[in-house]
């Protein structure tokens, strides 16, 4: 059985920087360009009845200049939770989109684009209006960003 | 001689919208069908008919305030919102809250179960043609929901959690009232369960609509119910056992064929299972005082974050709360079951039958209302212009 501490090792080619995030969740840091690879890793080694992408979850960091983005992905079938975080810059996040690898982060995609204007490159489905009504879509804000006067 | 004037071609595809209008129940949504005859062949998932906002609100507003406003991201599952709010709270401020507490919390949550499941169940039975049984399982809810109302104090917005417990506790009385309900709840439950399973209707209209393989319902992270439908054995109470969870003995319920049917069956397993969870706490009862006083609670916050998931009726709901030191969170996220399970299940609808669509949407929302166009080709004038077929008869000139 894989254990938390394999979770890591087995990606470690791909961590930047690991630790915990309350109450027992395995947070690793990679690079947004590299999250592709993390998903094919995570499929290639874990049995794919034994997992699923729970949710797609952005956060603003306007005096850090960055976005961060976490994937929580539930690793059921070994009883915990991966947090796969990267950073991206605000003027221009893009990060690759991994809906052909999890067909999954599809509504996860879509919400953090409309909400935060993360670009997953590649999906072919982002549109604003999502979720955002159109009076605010239409003036290109995206109100999750803190300086979005929301 | 008859001279040929007009090509009329009806598209292979025609499009239907079912939404974003739901008269009978749930969300406004549309499902945008693309149908070749009466089999489906795409469908689009358009929503943003009803978005309050609620991620952004929070970090406007306190904490403590913020597990009201959570309270009203759902009127049916209200506790396990709550619950998933305050317990991401109480990781950051590293509280345990008294076994009576915890076991309070699983009670009422249970409670939403129940109801939760039943008004589902008699939806789908509403949505086969079968509205006898939709009105008996609608009346025999209600009786949760008193129950509900007995140990909250309210039948719909309990507003029953707070961080370090719970709002009030429970005596004697209020516990044999609450057992009293569940008996009679039980019975009728068993009843039901029979009818789902002897109908022929019911049998025929969710029988093989809508499967699910196991591998699909993981690759498209539907969640719940419907994943357990289709035989995979996940529950956020088995994988945290968060709160009481761990103490209180219960089965996860799964089906392996992942139809429609197969959800049905799997609410009704939980339901018995909700039932004897239910028993179980009231029998079991730790003693102690559950309710925290407020006074003492710590008015900002450490910096921290958290992750939460709870196991609503509907399946996995995941809050995750950040906090930068202060009164505010910094990001309060909220993944909703439903999130997954309406967005991501288009593929569900491809190569049903467009009569099989609601029954399939049955555990979200149900509606349709129709639109039809056909392509005319003026051959005199080589223009194309769309009619709605309904006018298509009088197309003559």
């Amino acid at each position: 059985m894989v254990t938390n501490l394999n979770l890591v090792d087995f990606l470690k080619e791909y961590v930047i920087n690991s630790y915990t995030m309350k109450p027992n969740r395995v947070v690793i840091e990679v690079e947004a360009s590299k999250i592709r690879e993390v998903f094919s890793k995570l499929s290639e080694t874990l049995d794919r009845e034994a997992y699923y992408l729970a949710t797609i979850e952005g956060t603003d960091f306007p005096e850090k200049n960055l976005i961060r983005i976490d994937y929580f992905v539930n690793v059921f079938g070994h009883n915990t939770y991966l947090v796969i975080r990267a950073y991206l810059p605000r003027e221009n996040p893009i990060i690759p989109s991994v809906i052909d690898l999890v067909p999954g982060a599809l509504a996860g995609e879509l919400e953090t684009y409309d909400l935060l204007g993360i670009i997953f490159d590649g999906n072919n489905y982002l549109r604003r209006s999502f979720f955002v009504p159109a009076d605010v879509s239409s003036k290109d804000i995206y109100p999750l960003r803190k300086d979005s006067g929301v | 001689m008859v001279e040929v004037t007009h090509l009329i071609e009806i598209p292979m595809a025609v499009e239907i919208p079912v939404g974003p209008q739901h008269p009978a129940l749930h969300e406004p949504l549309l499902l945008k069908l693309y149908a070749d005859g009466e089999r489906i062949i795409k469908v689009d998932v358009m929503t943003g008919y009803n978005h309050r906002g609620i991620e952004k609100l929070t970090e406007k507003n306190t904490f403590y305030r913020d597990i009201f406003i959570i309270g009203r991201v759902c009127g049916i599952c209200n506790a396990v919102h709550t619950n998933c709010y305050v317990r991401a709270l109480e990781y950051i401020l590293d509280v345990d809250p008294p076994p009576r507490a915890k076991y309070l919390r699983v009670l009422s949550m249970e409670l939403e179960r129940l109801h939760s499941h039943m008004l589902v169940l008699a939806v789908t039975a509403e949505l086969a043609g079968y509205e006898t049984l939709f009105m008996y399982l609608m009346k025999d809810r209600e009786y949760v929901m008193k129950s509900k109302e007995i140990l909250t104090g309210q039948r719909v917005m309990a507003d029953y959690m707070m961080v370090g417990g719970v709002r009030r506790d429970i005596d004697e009385v209020k516990t044999s009232r609450i057992l009293d309900i569940i008996k009679r709840v039980e019975e009728r439950i068993k009843y039901y369960h029979k009818i789902f399973q002897e109908d022929v209707t019911i049998n025929r209209r969710l029988r093989d609509t809508g499967r699910i393989k196991p591998r699909e319902a993981l690759a498209y992270s539907l969640v719940g119910p419907v994943v357990r439908g289709s035989g995979i054995k996940t529950d956020i109470r088995i994988q945290d056992k968060y709160d009481a969870y761990g103490d209180i003995p219960f089965n996860v319920i799964t089906e392996d064929y992942g139809d429609s049917y197969a959800r049905a069956m799997v609410r009704f397993g939980e339901l018995y299972e909700s039932i004897n969870m239910v028993r179980y706490i009231l029998t079991h009862l730790p003693q102690g005082n559950p309710v925290p006083d407020e006074r003492k609670l710590p008015r900002r916050f450490p910096v921290g974050e958290s992750y939460a998931a709870v196991e609503a009726p509907r399946g996995e709901l995941t809050y995750y709360v950040s906090s930068s030191g202060g009164d505010k969170p910094y990001r309060v996220k909220i993944r909703t079951p439903s999130l997954n399970n309406i967005v991501n299940s288009a593929f569900t609808y491809v190569d049903q039958m467009i009569a099989d669509v609601p029954i399939i949407l049955g555990s979200f929302d149900p509606c349709i209302s129709c639109m039809e166009r056909a392509v005319i080709t003026d051959l005199r004038r080589g223009v194309r212009y769309q009619v709605p077929l309904k006018e298509l008869g009088g197309v003559r000139k």
